[in-house]
């Protein structure tokens, strides 16, 4: 287990390594940088712009180095927890990033958890009464959150939830709380806001492992020991839980590596809709505004959740699953 | 199975035989098995045809199949299919709300029709306020040709034609089904033409996808090794990108001085490079297990070329699964790109897809005030819907030995 | 006992009158606490000498939260922009008045002398004295690291800069010996140069002040790359992301951005009052909410928000006045000052050589602005509220005259068929497009970069009235900044746009936007490339007319007095309406303005401008109360 781990581990590197060269490639191919972006925006406003204030900024932030000498010295900053400067918001990135990763998480493991649970209760449902009208309907439902473009669907919950429940627009929380320190009536908004996001990512996540559950379940549910169980006047129920449920949890386990990314990106668009004060508002305004070592910091730490997420959930597979321990594969 | 009478070890002479059974069905000692008609046709059929069969049970599949091909015929005869030009506007009619089809009027049996609009300006909210009109009838005519402005069309911009599938009766007698945008543009028109550009850009993908895909997987599958080992580590890291701000960093950076055609390429790349990693895994696995088969090993004695082996070979044993991964890939593309042109960074205006008519449509106001501009999202679900249940079909069928 | 018995108790009584503390003004209730307490001081003290005296309609009360929308972090800087503590400001006739400064005189726009209130402090109680002048002129603008360009343009006049003496702790002067007419107009505008800092507090940040080690020791905290950004990242009057930074604003910052909220808390050290001696701002905060810019319109009617016009356009009218019925808002409509709205500017540097020839003949721009039909576009894009234009001054002008918004307006597609066949462009194609000289077909690529539908669907109007008279577009929309460089390039042909800045503009403002004096005018870039480097990049100008304008903007500079200005203005003015170098297609559209129903003092009609006027500054929102009567 430990070797398996450590393994794991030491291949993560590389792979890191790359994922950020790979980013900053991306981040350096629009043409121009920042500065100049800036000075298109504040011209074509009609304010007048402080050469001297970019000069400066160009000389102190290197962007008139070369870009390979920026990305060694932005990821050697990287390694020592310097994520660079935000020319946008005129701050270190970490303060920036730092802020939002709480509320990503929140967000991001809330809607992980809507998916386990509706998945779970409809495809067990599903499983065991297959090619009835409900597993057709179930599927339908889990198929249309999957086909419905989240972002509109987004908008109007939205508005419902403002004609309906007085929900004010946009944002994870009221106004009124947003400087405050954390109280009940804070969290209670928070929770009032938080439900139209998880269904909308949500959603879209379900419909796939609705799929994936009821595959496997149906495959266990064939397997010779069932049948044995059933010949020998096992209650159905318990038959159902106590072994073949078991196996086909893997997948949720298992699984959690792909659906970590598409919840990550799903909430990236609903973010902007929503005005949600997580990541991914503020990566399409650095990607727009060429707020390269914002964008790009960005990008590494959602690849980084998604890899730790992976490796995690490798683990909990290895560990639930005794034969990935001992060497062998696994049922899937 | 015939069954013939058995002398065991124990038996001597003639006694009274033990009352059992014996069949006097004709027998052919040299035939093992007999087969019925039908159990013939089975057997012998080729794995195309396993295929179909099976997938003909699964009747959602089918319905969806149909449905698709029908989406994607009204995609390349858009200019049929839709009555009004892509670029027609009615400057009289903006923010119209749809018309319904009648068939009587005042009793009397009319053929299809629609109630014209009285329409005014309330000065107040400076909305326009439409009521159907019962003393307009606006009569819809079948498969005719041109007599009202907006009529002609450039067929895939190769030649003039002006014949339509349904049409209005004249200018002055505007019929939109839909509804109409903030310059008067018919909604339906513009969603039959959207079709072509967000349809085209899932098959385009896919190709692209495809591609990469089974000649990258393939060759990871079939040599194994160090090849394998790199593969998988860029799979690897690929998959571990969120997509959707992947793309958001790849679309910003396609230079804006691009002209449409050319960008809708780019996004095209784009969404099929984040998607070969999944199929190439796939492609990967299923070749390393297949390579072992004895079909393949006669093939490599028999000294057939790598290529042939690959190509002619493995590939078709597993086209199934591939058939059935594009299938749900395709969605995804589409998706995709109603995603990034939603945000501003797929295809703009004046090119005309299902993203862009979402993005004009992305606003409160229009949720509240105009909803019938977020109808491109009907044709978005029924398309993706129909593609996972033909995909989910598909992949039933394509193990038809199961 | 020499003490004259009739004047004793008199004389008693006034110093008794003296002695005692006599609150010649009133202040916040907010700040009671502190003042008992003498962590402030009192009213009296914290206020200069002689305050700056608005008067105001009716005269509020205090207390309450200002809830404003922006869709930026960055937009903190609009409460520099609203709060509108200028040296030198605008009233609302657009006059220039002293605010900040007790006083100024200037000598022919050659020598400027401030005089700054006695007593004016810094909003943490500092004193705000000339040396907070003299920190900026030596120590920051011609300081080769903080400065590495040297003091500001406005500064330099024909390259000569500004002689800056320092009379005493309240008087400056600056000189130069050609006239610097731009000088006290910039003072007044929304972005205004700052030509001073709170020097007690930016000392800390400077090599030549602050202990060396703990400079050090900052920068290496702060991640800087050495004193100089860490000063400028600072240093930012205008930005207001800084909450320690000191300011003059009604309100500042408490907030360190990036946030979604941002609180400005009132400056209990602010230099105006009303007329009965209140101590202004009356609203003690203002929370400025950052969303989406498409959000805010939604929030606005929700009732969310208190006062909003940015991000708020006349497509949400209908939407907004629907939340009017259900919210405590009401929503006003006031002028907006740019000469168009949207206006077509053909590139008179285009590279091809062929449609050079053609937009630099007269006659073309004349035909393709009759062509247009701009009540159509009226009253599809803009509801018909707006009005058929060409980009010049507004009505509201003093300098406007109507030949000059008519001229070659008017919808003619007749005369545009007579002048393009004049100009030898009469052979057609098959479609009825005209051929150039050189046998291809006249299409033009319009480039555009907006970001609402409006310039395109502009476009789409203009594309079917050039259809007609043989003309074809296309539109190209593209990012800003690809934009701009295309255009500056000569890469596009021809662009859509806003109109002029400052349709309002009176004879002492300046004419340079009707002149080639700056690079972002997209109908002739090189020319005022030309002008902005000194000759050094862009093209010398090889027009008559434009050269006229040109010698017309630099006489302008030099001229004495109103009547020589306003006499160069018209003659401006009249030049470009007959050479309609731009073809404006509608001007005076008009914003919509969200208010609070309690939100008093805001006018019920006025006009929306970047500069002059500073948004909602000339109206000084420092003067806003909410009326605790009719509040929610």
């Amino acid at each position: 287990m430990l070797r398996y781990i450590a393994h794991r581990l030491i291949l993560m590197i590389p792979t890191l390594l790359a994922v950020s060269a790979i980013v900053f490639i991306i981040i350096q191919l629009p043409p121009g940088d920042y500065l100049e972006t800036l000075i298109a925006e504040m011209q074509s406003r009609g304010e007048a712009v402080d050469p001297n204030q970019i000069e400066a900024l160009r000389q102190a932030y290197g962007l008139d180095k070369h870009p390979v000498e920026q990305y060694f010295s932005w990821l050697f900053g990287l390694l020592q927890g310097d994520f660079g400067w935000s020319f946008e918001h005129n701050r270190p990135v970490s303060e920036l990033i730092g802020q939002r990763i709480l509320l990503t998480f929140v967000v991001t493991f809330s809607t992980i958890l809507f998916i386990w649970v509706v998945s779970f209760v409809i495809g067990t449902y599903v499983a065991t009464r297959q090619y009835s009208v409900s597993d057709h309907v179930a599927t339908l439902i889990g198929y249309l959150g999957l086909a419905t473009p989240n972002f509109l669907l987004a908008l109007v919950l939205m508005y419902l939830a403002n004609q309906w429940f007085d929900t004010s627009i946009g944002g994870i929380m009221d106004d009124e709380y947003r400087n405050q320190p954390w109280s009940w009536g804070k969290a209670m908004s928070v929770l009032e806001h938080l439900w139209i996001p998880v269904i909308v990512i949500g959603t879209s996540g379900t419909a796939g492992m609705i799929r994936r559950l009821r595959a496997n379940l149906l495959d266990e549910l064939q397997k010779q020991y069932v049948v044995t169980g059933r010949a020998k006047g096992l209650h159905p129920r318990k038959l159902l839980w106590k072994y073949p449920l078991r196996m086909a949890i893997n997948p949720f386990i298992a699984d959690i590596g792909s659906i970590l990314p598409e919840v990550i990106s799903g909430s990236a668009v609903v973010a902007v809709v929503l005005n949600l004060d997580i990541t991914g508002r503020m990566l399409l305004d650095a990607l727009r505004a060429q707020d390269m070592y914002l964008a790009g910091s960005f990008l590494m730490f959602l690849a980084l959740l998604v890899v730790i997420g992976t490796l995690l959930s490798d683990l909990a597979l290895a560990a639930l699953d005794p034969r990935i321990r001992l060497g062998g594969g696994s049922s899937r | 199975m015939s069954d013939q009478t058995t002398r065991g070890p124990n038996s001597s002479g003639d006694r009274e035989p033990i009352p059992h059974f014996v069949s006097d069905a004709p027998f052919d000692p040299d035939v093992e098995v007999v087969l019925t008609e039908e159990q013939e046709k089975y057997y012998m059929a080729s794995q195309w045809k396993l295929m179909w069969w099976k997938l003909k049970r699964h009747k959602i599949a089918v319905a969806a199949g149909f449905f698709l091909i029908f989406m994607y015929l009204v995609a390349a005869f858009a200019e049929f299919f839709a009555p009004y030009a892509l670029q027609h506007r009615d400057v009289r009619h903006t923010f119209a709300p749809p018309q319904s089809i009648h068939l009587f009027h005042e009793g009397k049996l009319v053929g299809p029709f629609v109630y014209g609009y009285s329409a005014e300006r309330d000065m107040e909210t400076l909305q326009k306020i439409y009521t159907p009109d019962p003393a307009k009838v606006h009569r819809i005519r079948f498969f005719c040709s041109g007599g009202y402005r907006g009529a002609d069309y450039e067929f895939w911009g190769l030649f003039k034609a002006d014949f339509h599938l349904f049409c209005p009766s004249g200018t002055r007698q505007p019929v939109y089904l839909l509804g109409t945008d903030r310059l008067g543009r018919d909604m339906l028109s513009r969603i039959i033409y959207g079709a072509r550009i967000s349809l085209t850009i899932g098959l385009i993908g896919i190709v692209l996808s495809f591609a990469l895909g089974i000649g990258i997987g393939g060759l990871a599958g079939f040599y194994g090794g160090w090849v394998d080992n790199v593969v998988q580590r860029i799979i690897e890291i690929l998959k571990s990108f969120p997509r959707l701000p992947l793309w958001m960093a790849l679309s910003a950076s396609l230079p804006a001085k691009w002209s449409p055609i050319y960008i809708y390429f780019g996004i095209t790349l784009i969404l099929a490079l984040l998607d070969w990693p999944s199929l190439a895994r796939a492609v990967r696995s299923k070749l390393l297990s297949l390579r072992e088969e004895d079909f393949a090993i006669a093939a490599q004695l028999m000294g057939a070329s790598t290529k042939r082996i690959i190509g002619k070979h493995l590939v078709p044993s597993f086209a199934s699964h591939l058939i059935a991964s594009a299938s749900l890939a395709i969605p995804e593309m589409i998706l995709g790109e109603t995603a990034l042109s939603f945000l501003g960074l797929g295809l703009r205006p004046p090119v005309t897809s299902w993203g862009v008519l979402l993005n004009e449509a992305q606003n409160i106001q229009i949720v509240v005030l105009y909803p019938w501009l977020m109808a491109p999202m009907i044709p978005v679900i029924l398309v993706i819907l129909a593609f996972n249940f033909l995909g989910d079909g598909l992949r039933d069928a394509a193990d038809p030995y199961k | 006992m020499f003490a004259p018995k009739p004047l004793f108790a008199p004389a008693l009584a006034l110093a008794l009158l003296a002695a005692a503390p006599a609150q010649a003004y009133s202040e916040a209730p907010s700040l009671d606490a502190e003042v008992k307490a003498g962590t402030l001081p009192p009213v009296d003290d914290r206020l200069p000498a002689k305050p700056r005296i608005v008067t105001v309609e009716s005269v509020g009360t205090y207390g309450g939260d200002l809830r404003i929308g922006m869709s930026r972090a960055r937009d903190t800087r609009m409460m520099t922009v609203y709060g509108y503590a200028r040296l030198v400001g605008y009233d609302q006739d657009y006059n220039l008045v002293p605010d900040i400064l007790e006083s100024f005189e200037s000598i022919d726009d050659k020598v400027f002398t401030l005089t700054l209130r006695e007593g004016h402090k810094w909003s943490d109680g500092h004193p705000f004295t000339t040396e907070d002048f003299r920190y900026w002129w030596e120590d920051v603008a011609n300081n080769e690291k903080l400065a590495p360009l040297g003091p500001p343009v406005l500064m330099k006049v024909d390259g000569e800069v500004a002689k800056v003496e320092i009379i005493d702790k309240r008087t400056i002067r600056y000189s130069w010996s050609k006239p610097n007419p731009f000088f006290l107009p910039a003072m007044a505008g929304p972005r205004p140069p700052f030509i001073y800092r709170p020097a007690h507090y930016m000392r800390q940040f400077h090599e030549a002040y602050a202990d060396a080690e703990k400079l050090e020791a900052e920068v290496a905290s702060q991640k800087m790359r050495g004193w100089a950004p860490l000063h400028n990242s600072r240093d930012n009057l205008y930005n207001f992301d800084n909450p320690e930074l000191p300011t003059l604003q009604p309100w500042r910052n408490t907030i360190r951005p990036p946030a979604q909220q941002f609180v400005f808390v009132r400056n209990p050290y602010f230099h105006r009052v009303d007329q009965a001696g209140n101590q202004l701002p009356y609203i003690d905060r203002v929370l400025m909410n950052i969303s989406d810019a498409k959000l805010i319109p939604a929030k606005a009617a929700a009732g969310e928000i208190d006062l909003q016009a940015r991000n708020l356009f006349m497509s949400h009218y209908t939407f907004l006045k629907q939340g009017e019925k259900t919210e405590d808002f009401k929503m006003r409509l006031w002028e907006t000052a740019q000469g168009a709205k949207v206006a077509l500017f053909p590139n008179l540097h285009v590279n091809d050589p062929v449609w050079r020839e053609v937009f630099r003949n007269r006659d073309f721009r004349h035909a393709m602005s009759v062509a247009i039909n701009r009540e159509e576009i009226n009253e599809v894009v803009y509801y018909g509220l707006a009005q058929p234009s060409n980009n010049t001054v507004l009505p509201r002008s003093p300098l406007f005259e109507e030949e000059f918004q008519t001229l070659w307006t008017q919808y003619d597609p007749d005369l545009a068929n007579t002048l393009l066949d004049g100009m030898g462009l009469d052979k057609r194609d098959s479609d009825g497009i005209r051929f150039l000289p050189d046998g291809r077909r006249m299409e033009i690529v319009v480039e555009t970069a907006g970001e609402e539908t409006e310039q395109t669907d502009v476009l789409e109007l203009v594309h079917d009235a050039w259809f007609e008279v043989g003309v074809k577009i296309f539109t190209r929309p593209s990012q800003r900044e690809v934009f701009r460089n295309r255009i500056f390039s000569g890469e596009t042909q021809m662009s859509i746009s806003a109109g002029v800045n400052n349709g309002i503009a009176n004879a002492d403002m300046s004419p340079s936007e009707f002149a080639p004096t700056d690079q972002v005018q997209y109908q002739w870039p090189k020319w005022g490339q030309h002008y902005q480097t000194d000759g050094q990049a862009g093209d010398a100008i090889d027009l008559p007319a434009a050269q006229e304008l040109f010698d017309l903007f630099q006489e302008w500079q030099t001229a004495t007095t109103k009547a020589q200005r306003t006499e160069i203005w018209k003659r401006v003015l009249e030049i470009n309406a007959e050479e309609t170098f731009t073809i404006g297609i509608v001007c005076c559209t008009k914003q919509p303005v969200v208010v609070s129903e309690s939100l008093k003092n805001v006018p019920e009609k006025a006009v929306y401008a970047w500069d002059p006027g500073a948004q909602f500054g000339v109206y000084l929102p420092d003067t806003f109360y909410f009326d605790s009567a009719t509040k929610p």
